[in-house]
Formats: C-alpha cells, structure tokens, sequence
C-alpha cells in the first residue's frame, strides 16, 4: 500500500509547521527547500556537545501511513551513510535505531525483523508515542545534543 | 491563572515576597508554551526567578500532556541543557527567554 504523492506533501507540509518552530528554538537548520511531490524531502541540521553539526535527510515517502526515511548526509547531500556522518549515540549499522525510522526495520535492511511498519508511531522500548515529524526531532535533538563526537 | 506556587503574585514583574517574576515562553514538539498559548492551558509560564527549572519540566508536561515518566525530558536554553535542580535565576532567565522542552524516547 502507498500514500498517495499529494497527500504525503500536505501532511508532510502542515507538519513542517510545528517542525520549524521546534528548529528554530532548538537552533537547528530546517532546509525544506526541495521538498516537493515528487521528492517529499526535507534536511535538519544538528549539532552535539563538540559543536560538530550533522546533516539528517528526512524522506517522507508514504507518509503518515509508513515512517520517514531517515539518513545523515553530507553538506552537500552527496555522500550517506557513512560513520562519519554519524553521531555517536545511535545505532552502529549506522541506523537511528527507532520505530519512527524506516531504515531501522529488517524488510529495508535494517536490524529490526521484530517491529511491523504499521507500528511505527509507538513507543521505542520505554518512552513517549513519537508520533510526528516534531516529536522525530526533538528525540534525536535531545540525544545529538547531549552526545559527543562522531560515530566514525 | 499564572503558575501561583511559584509567582507569588503582585504587580510589576514581584511576588508577594517581593521576589521578582519572569514570563517565559517554552517551545516543545506540541507547540508553544506562553501567556497567550495555547489558549486552553489552565497553567502560564510565570515563576519567580528562584523557581527551579524541574518546576518548568513539571508543568509544561502537563500542559501537553507529556504523561510518560519514563521518558527523558530537558529544557535547553539555545544549546545549554539545563539542570533540573538550578534556579531560573541560575541562567539569568529573564522575562521573554525562549526555553526549549526536548522529548527523548526509548534506544533500541
């Protein structure tokens, strides 16, 4: 099953929203500037205890009915996925290792064989429901920010 | 009603004590804290400056509706994390400062 292109950018749009308010709060870097039907993207800068900042691309594909893609890129969104790109708190595959990802489930290659995609918005072992673009960021806002270094 | 057990009251930005008072604003991932937002909140950011930034977490919590203890939750001013147990004061928090209430679930 997928979401529709359009319904996908209006959700993901009426969402940002709350999103940029939360960014520029935080003083993270909102770039929606790509963000479109066709490529639902969207790119939060990050920064731990070290000042280092990380770039998270957030692909929206089919959501609110899946979770966002989520990956750390370069500057200059070439490169992916590497260590280095990385905060040291998450998960070493590199993966943000959270339902509310939909790198961390082993249909994508990912860890998880053990949560279904339908599940994403509950809670990744103890905590709160992460049931929006909004709470996504202020989760890996409060773990990048308290977290030094690079994962590689 | 402002945040009483920590304001005191009183015009001029001083409790009853005299101790003086700050209206703050708290962002958190469901939207905005403030005196005017939202507008069904029975609580507002109003604290004397000797109030701790535990009593902050508390409330804005419950203004959301943020229920789950387990959860880890921080209040950030810019990129300082703030400890629960100083006083506003402590940071030189002052009428207007804009805190952030971060939400962190479970690791997997």
């Amino acid at each position: 099953m997928t979401v529709p292109n359009f319904v996908t950018l209006e959700q993901v749009r009426a969402e940002l929203a709350d999103v940029a308010s939360y960014a520029a709060a935080a003083g993270l870097g909102l770039d929606a500037s790509m963000l479109s039907e066709a490529n639902p993207l969207f790119y939060l800068t990050f920064s731990n205890r070290d000042d280092i900042e990380f770039v998270a691309e957030f692909d929206c594909r089919d959501y609110p009915l899946n979770p966002p893609m989520i990956e750390f890129v370069d500057a200059a969104h070439t490169r992916r996925a590497t260590p280095n790109l990385y905060p040291s708190c998450f998960h070493p595959l590199p993966c943000v290792c959270a339902r509310y990802n939909r790198k961390a489930y082993k249909t994508l290659g990912g860890p998880h064989d053990d949560w279904r995609l339908i599940d994403w918005q509950l809670p990744t072992q103890a905590g709160p429901k992460i049931d929006s673009l909004a709470m996504i960021v202020s989760d890996m806002h409060s773990k990048i920010a308290s977290s030094t270094g690079r994962m590689g | 009603m402002s945040n009483d057990k920590n304001s005191g009251g009183g015009p001029g930005g001083f409790g009853s004590g005299g101790q003086p008072k700050v209206q703050i604003k708290v962002q958190t991932p469901r939207g905005l804290w403030s005196m005017d937002d939202p507008k069904e909140a029975t609580l507002r950011p109003e604290y004397a400056i000797a109030a701790k930034v535990q009593d902050v977490i508390d409330d804005v919590r419950n203004v959301f509706k943020f229920v789950e203890n387990d959860s880890k939750y921080t209040l950030f001013l810019g990129r300082t994390e703030l400890e629960p147990q100083r006083t506003l004061a402590s940071y030189q928090i002052k009428t207007d400062t804009l805190l952030v209430l971060s939400v962190q679930g479970g690791n997997a």
